[in-house]
């Protein structure tokens, strides 16, 4: 049985997205230190690794390959690497050390100190995640975290100074994860395009005290 | 002065000209950039009005067809390039492992399988990666939805030719002015997102799926009233 739907049912869902989008103005600062701070790791031979569950392992797909194959024409190609497109290898690693080490097994196979790890997770609450980020912020990575409701374990990671373990924390102003994953789509789209603007500024980056 | 100069004109001073050294150049730039995200923010929300405007009904009429196809016990099968083909395993994963409680409805992303796209691509053509399989296992009852931002990609046009031909649903996402999707007897429900930044067309596009989502859940999960078009589906 089908229930009637209405015009009222599409203006409902879609005023559920205008605070989120009007809140997500108030990022632009973070946005920015984030950018300014990809941009340094990127111009001293960094690497972008990406990660997250469900929907977001698709979004971390989506932000690697932006950065591989920018969607601007005359753009330099940057290395990304998402951790979650590898069935074999994800599966394989849940069966041998559990699902919560997916992607911290992988970065410790992978990423060097000067790598920058960005972790999405809508509800901030998980754990392989969270796990993932802190392994590599002891590894010297610079870590970037998308998260959404109250941040839960992920944004936790983020502490007390100077026992932070998480560097950039972009929070998306709702607890529903579909409208979570929509202020990431263009949080991520900003993230690259405006590391392209530090990037490219002439005199340039690298100097950046930022991690 | 090149295209990017002319999008964050005060990034590219001529070096001589910069006010006040390095640091008070470091903070005008950091100045544009927060200015840049605030202004594309502002783009899409207005983006997603405009689509509300336009496309209320149709999101009702497509939402309630995928209900009816969904409750015939058909499946549904998603697909794109790139960035789109994140978003075909976006809506993939929106209806098979949803975040709420309750069963997932069927629904599969060819972008997925790897196996498939290279052998597709690697012995006959890139053009038919979504078409064949489709052709394989598409049934009447199912449903296509198929993603380009510049409603041209000849794989994902081919699939809905195949579909169609199926007597599939057909629902394709496209932004600019939809491209070759937009052309008449393409799909039977289109959503053209009107925005020349593929950023902002795809950030739009993820609302749409998602409130396609929504609605369908809607449609499926409560009670309907009683039967008043005598012949109608559902």
């Amino acid at each position: 049985m089908i229930r009637e739907l209405t015009r009222a049912d599409v203006e409902e869902a879609f005023l559920r997205r205008t605070a989120a989008t009007t809140a997500l103005a108030d990022e632009a600062d973070g946005i920015g230190d984030a950018c300014h701070a990809m941009a340094a790791r990127f111009s001293r031979g960094g690497r972008l690794i990406t990660f997250g569950n469900g929907a977001a392992a698709a979004d971390a797909a989506h932000l690697a390959v932006e950065f591989v194959h920018p969607v601007t024409v005359g753009k330099r190609a940057l290395p990304a690497l998402s951790l979650a497109t590898d069935p074999a290898t994800l599966t394989g690693i849940a069966r041998r050390s559990g699902f919560e080490e997916t992607f911290a097994e992988q970065l410790r196979t992978h990423a060097r100190p000067d790598d920058i790890a960005v972790g999405i997770s809508p509800d901030g609450a998980c754990v392989n995640v969270a796990r993932a980020l802190g392994e590599a912020h002891d590894r010297g990575l610079l870590t970037v975290a998308l998260v959404g409701g109250d941040g839960g374990a992920v944004a936790a990671l983020a502490g007390e100074r100077p026992s932070t373990r998480l560097d950039h924390l972009l929070r998306a102003r709702s607890s529903e994860p579909s409208v979570v994953k929509e202020m990431h789509v263009t949080i991520y789209h900003v993230l690259w395009e405006l590391t392209h603007v530090f990037l490219e500024r002439p005199g340039a980056p690298g100097r950046g005290s930022s991690r | 002065m090149t295209g990017f100069e002319a999008l964050y004109p005060f990034l590219y001073p001529p070096v001589d000209e910069a006010p006040g050294g390095d640091d008070a150049r470091e903070r005008e730039v950091f100045a544009e950039v927060r200015r840049s995200t605030r202004e594309k923010v502002a783009e899409i929300a207005a983006l997603r009005e405009r689509v509300l405007a336009t496309y209320a009904d149709e999101l009702v009429a497509c939402a309630r067809a995928m209900a009816a196809a969904f409750a015939a016990g058909g499946r549904l099968f998603s697909f794109g390039n790139g960035g789109s083909s994140t978003d075909a395993q976006g809506v993939a994963a929106m209806f098979s492992a949803p975040e709420h409680p309750g069963a997932g409805l069927p629904a599969i992303a060819l972008t997925a399988d790897v196996a498939v796209l290279t052998a597709l691509s690697n012995d006959v053509s890139f053009e038919v990666v979504f078409a064949r399989p489709l052709a394989a296992a598409g049934r009447p009852v199912d449903i296509a939805l198929g993603l380009s931002t510049s409603g041209n990609s000849l794989n994902v046009l081919r699939a809905f030719g195949e579909a169609r031909r199926q007597g599939m649903l057909t629902v394709g996402l496209a932004g600019y002015d939809g491209g070759r999707m937009a052309e008449a007897d393409v799909v039977d429900h289109l959503f053209v997102m009107p925005s020349s930044s593929v950023h902002r067309i795809q950030e739009a596009q993820t609302t749409v799926y998602q409130v396609l989502g929504e609605l369908t859940r809607t449609a499926l999960s409560r009670p309907g009233p009683p039967a008043r078009r005598p012949g109608s589906p559902g």
